[in-house]
């Protein structure tokens, strides 16, 4: 017999028992299908949720690769860590020295210099900020500018003395009589008595409200705000994901921030309008608020921001406002013959149920944000940011803020919006970046005062040791003017850094970190090691990561998902093995009669054996063929559709608001091959009893 | 004259327990502290010009030259930073409670607590400001030491309530012979030892407002004691107490200094 035909007569025989026995190939056949589809849907979905992670890491903030300085202590977390801002990356002294080597090495596209760290911004208390604007004014010779905003000042002192006054009703006599001091200096700040000098004197004035009034109306707020510093062209250029959405890009070679948007409405807006927000957005998608812990929580919360509300309204503002809210509300404006507090109005009108969400959220807008800074600051304003520097040092810089922008796709992620972007020259300043004449002056300042350290464990025995008296008597004081020989008015900010800078002046000093992107980013494992190669080669001690290192957990994320699909998916096929095996040993058993008179008209071993294989390898090719065009359709009509990401980690995941999967035929031949695998080897110990069959026990069989 | 009889009221003052090597009163405690303070204090003004250091470890040093001023009677301080060039014109005051940071550069305020670490280092306000021990903190004695050579008291410091100080606990050695603090542990809530400072040498002056002598450290050594690499090495290098300007303590005069 010919090979063929002999594997023509195989196969018959094989549909012939598949068919004879139709339950049991049912249910393999099932197991084996379902198997499959099971491992090409899992692995279609995960090498594309693979493939927007990467797009989310790379195209954001991370690049194809990372680079630091092998002297960093703290592994590099460009999506930060739990240290706010505190980790030790070490740093690299001078960018162009890695700019010009890595930038050589084959399939790097670009090189961004990049300084991540925390800052933080203050909002001042509401008389605080009115009382910095009049400062200002009355320094540019403007009094008649700052005496418009007295009754201002004097409304917010007005509440600050209602507000003690209730304090004082119900506080202890302990501190009643610090109270009642607090309270002479409110009364103070709005007697006609003290506004009557400020013409005369606006500055003493208002070093008074200043220093002794503004403090007891609260401390303001405090922002922390992550920042990257960069070469902001060269980000803008590699990184296409950045999109300024108000504002302009910063400059070449001007400073200035770009404010994450994601960032100004999460953290920056005001709470009343965060919450408003949070509601609307959630009666949209028709979510109740009564019902979801959550929403109702922000409700509640919402109700108590009318006070921060009316402290930032001017009184005429106040008045007109008041009449709206009463109007939309449907209330008188006086009850019992008093006009109606605005603090209750508000209230009113920030208390937000399912059915009038959406339209309070609208009022808000179209009425009150007008009046109000929603925002601490707009497009186009100079801010303050603090920071300390790597000497703990406080350090603070005006910085303009020149727009705001997303990451295209990732606008509801708060992982990348919570990254702002800042040019490298304030970054430089902020990290308290030395140069060799800042050095020299200070130890030209240690020389002069010429007085040692002394070592912590024999301080006590180097200091006390000697059993002088510790007194000396030097009789007169020192008359001295440090202040004059200073000068403190030519003395100007440090020079380490400048205002304006060109490209090389850019280029040229400390960063902390560097992206690397690829001309093509299927290569990274190679490029990686040839950048280590070319970075070791000239003596540069750097780290480089991939993109998945460099965002810490996030980028392992997609291993961890993997992981755990290819459990389920050994275990599914772990179970499949020995039902098959089972089945197969049953048929076996069932079949000892066949077997016997196959071997007595002359069948060899090989070919029982071969007869069994192919039984499984038929069942296993239809049904997995099959299972795995299911698991493609429905990959397929996932793409069509897209899977919501339910919330913010997912849009990162699925680099943007949905997941659009796509199957390759690399899925379906895996999943066939594998479920081929499986079938062969369990198969191969049934068979292997199978042939061990004698023709003496078929015909034992028939007696 | 004055000096003398002061000199000889201190010696009857400390006289008497150290003779008998038994612990301080309570009461006594409070006067020593008292004595403390009022020794530091002027009833005029105080100008120091003071040079801080710190170091830490793998990091640069911090150096800067600065002038305190003091006007105990209103209880108002100013540290105003001359050096450095790139931190000259910066300044903190002190109205009331409250501490105030002025940054030049950006012309801003800030308001600050009480835990403020001086320019980053490990000095606090306290650190320059008069001596406030008897009114802010009630006293325990907790044992007679030595420190190197010198007999010493040690106390313990809790801060009384209401009160805001960057340390609620503070531990003290004061010389037997004249005291003087020596050294001083400063401690958290929690009980966790914070910081130890030394001061190795007081120096007396004569003050024409106040008629007795004004005392100052002459240094103060602190060692942080969460960090350990890290210490700060403060040198009063000159003291004036002739008046100051009326209108110095104010945010517009420490405004104008560098503009």
């Amino acid at each position: 017999m010919s090979g063929f035909a002999r594997l023509q007569l195989l196969v018959y025989m094989a549909l012939r028992s598949l068919w004879a026995h139709k339950v049991k190939s049912l249910i393999v056949g099932s197991l084996i299908g379902f198997g499959t589809m099971l491992f090409v849907l899992g692995t279609a979905l995960l090498d594309s949720i693979e493939g927007a992670i990467e797009r989310s890491v790379v195209h954001s903030l991370s690049g194809h690769l990372q680079v630091y300085s092998a002297d960093g202590k703290d592994e590099l977390a460009i999506f930060g860590d739990m240290t706010m801002g505190g980790a030790d990356w070490g740093r690299i002294d001078d960018f162009a020295v890695i700019d010009e080597v890595i930038s050589k090495v084959d399939n790097v596209e670009a090189v961004v210099p990049m300084g991540i760290n925390t800052a933080y911004m203050t909002r001042g208390s509401d008389l605080e900020r009115t009382l910095g604007r009049m400062r200002e004014m009355v320094r540019a010779g403007q009094v008649a500018d700052a005496r418009a905003l007295v009754p201002k000042v004097k409304r917010l002192v007005g509440l600050l003395d209602a507000d003690l006054r209730n304090q004082l009703v119900i506080a202890g006599e302990d501190s009643a009589a610090e109270l009642k001091e607090k309270l002479a200096r409110a009364e103070r700040a709005a007697s006609d008595a003290l506004w009557a000098t400020f013409d005369s004197e606006p500055l003493s004035v208002l070093e008074f409200l200043d220093t002794r009034v503004a403090p007891l109306a609260g401390e303001g707020r405090v922002m922390f705000i992550r920042y990257v510093g960069t070469d902001l062209g060269r980000f803008a250029e590699h990184f296409d994901r950045l999109k300024v959405v108000r504002g302009e890009m910063v400059p070449d070679g001007r400073r200035g921030i770009l404010i994450n948007q994601k960032y100004a409405d999460r953290v920056l807006k005001i709470a009343a309008a965060r919450l408003l927000d949070d509601l609307a957005e959630a009666r949209e998608a028709s979510i109740p608020i009564e019902g979801t812990a959550e929403l109702a929580a922000k409700a509640r919360r919402l109700k108590t921001q009318g006070g921060a509300i009316e402290l930032m309204l001017d009184p005429d503002d106040a008045e007109a406002l008041a009449l709206k809210l009463a109007t939309l509300l449907g209330v008188e404006t006086e009850r019992n013959g008093e006009a109606l507090d605005l603090g209750v109005l508000l209230e009113l009108f920030l208390t937000v149920d399912d059915d009038n969400a959406i339209a309070r959220h609208a009022f808000f807008y179209e009425q009150v944000a007008p009046l109000v800074d929603v925002y601490p600051f707009s497009v186009g304003d100079v801010v303050t940011i603090r920071a300390w520097t790597r000497n703990n040092a406080l350090k603070a810089v005006n910085v303009r803020v020149w727009g705001t922008f997303v990451f295209e796709g990732l606008e509801r992620s708060e992982l990348t919006g919570a990254a702002n972007l800042l040019d490298l020259m304030t970054f430089r300043e902020l990290y308290g970046q030395m140069t060799a004449t800042d050095r020299a002056e200070l130890e030209a300042i240690r020389d002069e005062v010429g007085v040692e350290f002394v070592g912590r464990d024999n301080a006590e025995d180097a200091l006390f040791g000697g059993g002088d008296s510790v007194e000396i008597d030097i009789g007169a004081d020192d008359d001295f003017d440090a202040v004059a020989e200073a000068d403190l008015k030519r003395e100007k900010r440090t020079m380490a850094v400048s205002e304006e800078f060109d490209a090389e002046m850019n280029r040229k000093g400390l960063v902390l970190n560097a992206a690397i992107m690829l001309e093509d980013g299927d290569r990274i494992a190679e490029s990686k090691a040839a950048i280590a190669a070319a970075a070791e080669a000239a003596g540069l001690k750097l780290k480089v990561v991939d993109w998945q290192e460099a965002s810490g957990v996030l980028g392992q994320l997609a291993l961890v998902v993997r992981v755990i699909l290819y459990i389920a998916i050994f275990i599914i096929f772990a179970v499949a093995l020995v039902i098959i095996n089972n089945s197969m040993l049953m048929a076996t058993m069932e079949r000892v009669r066949e077997i016997g008179t196959l071997r007595a008209i002359g069948a060899q071993r090989g070919f029982v054996m071969a007869m069994f294989l192919l039984e499984t390898l038929v069942l296993g090719l239809i049904a997995g063929g099959l299972g795995a065009l299911a698991g493609a359709g429905i990959v397929i009509w996932l793409g069509n559709v897209g899977i919501p990401a339910q919330n913010e980690i997912m849009v990162f995941i699925f680099s943007g608001n949905r997941l659009f999967p796509t199957v390759g035929a690399e899925h379906l031949g895996l999943g066939v091959i594998i479920i081929l695998i499986v079938s062969l080897v369990s198969t191969w110990y049934p068979a292997r009893m199978a042939t061990r069959v004698e023709p003496i026990e078929a015909m034992r069989g028939a007696d | 004259m004055r000096h003398s009889a002061l000199a000889l009221a201190l010696a009857a003052f400390f006289a008497t327990p150290v003779a008998d090597a038994e612990p301080l009163s309570a009461a006594q405690m409070v006067d020593l502290l008292k004595e403390i303070d009022d020794r530091q204090r002027n009833s005029g003004d105080y100008k120091a010009l003071a040079f801080i250091e710190q170091r830490e470890k793998d990091k640069e040093k911090v150096v800067y030259e600065t002038v305190i001023y003091r006007r105990d009677a209103d209880d108002k301080l100013m540290i105003l930073f001359l050096r450095p060039k790139a931190e000259a014109g910066k300044g903190y005051l002190r109205v009331d409670e409250n501490l105030f940071i002025y940054d030049p550069g950006v012309g801003k305020w800030e308001r600050r607590t009480e835990r403020e670490r001086i320019g980053g280092t490990d000095s606090r306000r306290a650190d320059f400001d008069e001596s406030r021990l008897a009114v802010e903190f009630d006293p325990a004695y907790v044992g007679e030491a030595k420190l190197g050579k010198f007999p010493v008291h040690h106390l313990k410091l809790t801060a009384k309530d209401g009160v805001d100080a960057a340390y609620p606990v503070i531990e003290l050695w004061i010389d037997k012979a004249t005291g003087n603090i020596l050294k001083a542990q400063d401690f958290a809530l929690s009980g966790r030892l914070m910081r130890t400072a030394y001061y190795p040498k007081w120096r007396r002056i004569e003050s024409a407002s106040k008629g007795t002598p004004v005392y100052f450290p002459e240094q103060i050594r602190i060692y942080d004691e969460v960090e350990k690499e890290n210490q700060t090495l403060i040198v009063m290098r000159k003291v004036d107490l002739d008046p100051l300007p009326a209108n110095m303590f104010t945010k517009a005069w420490l405004e104008s200094q560098s503009r």
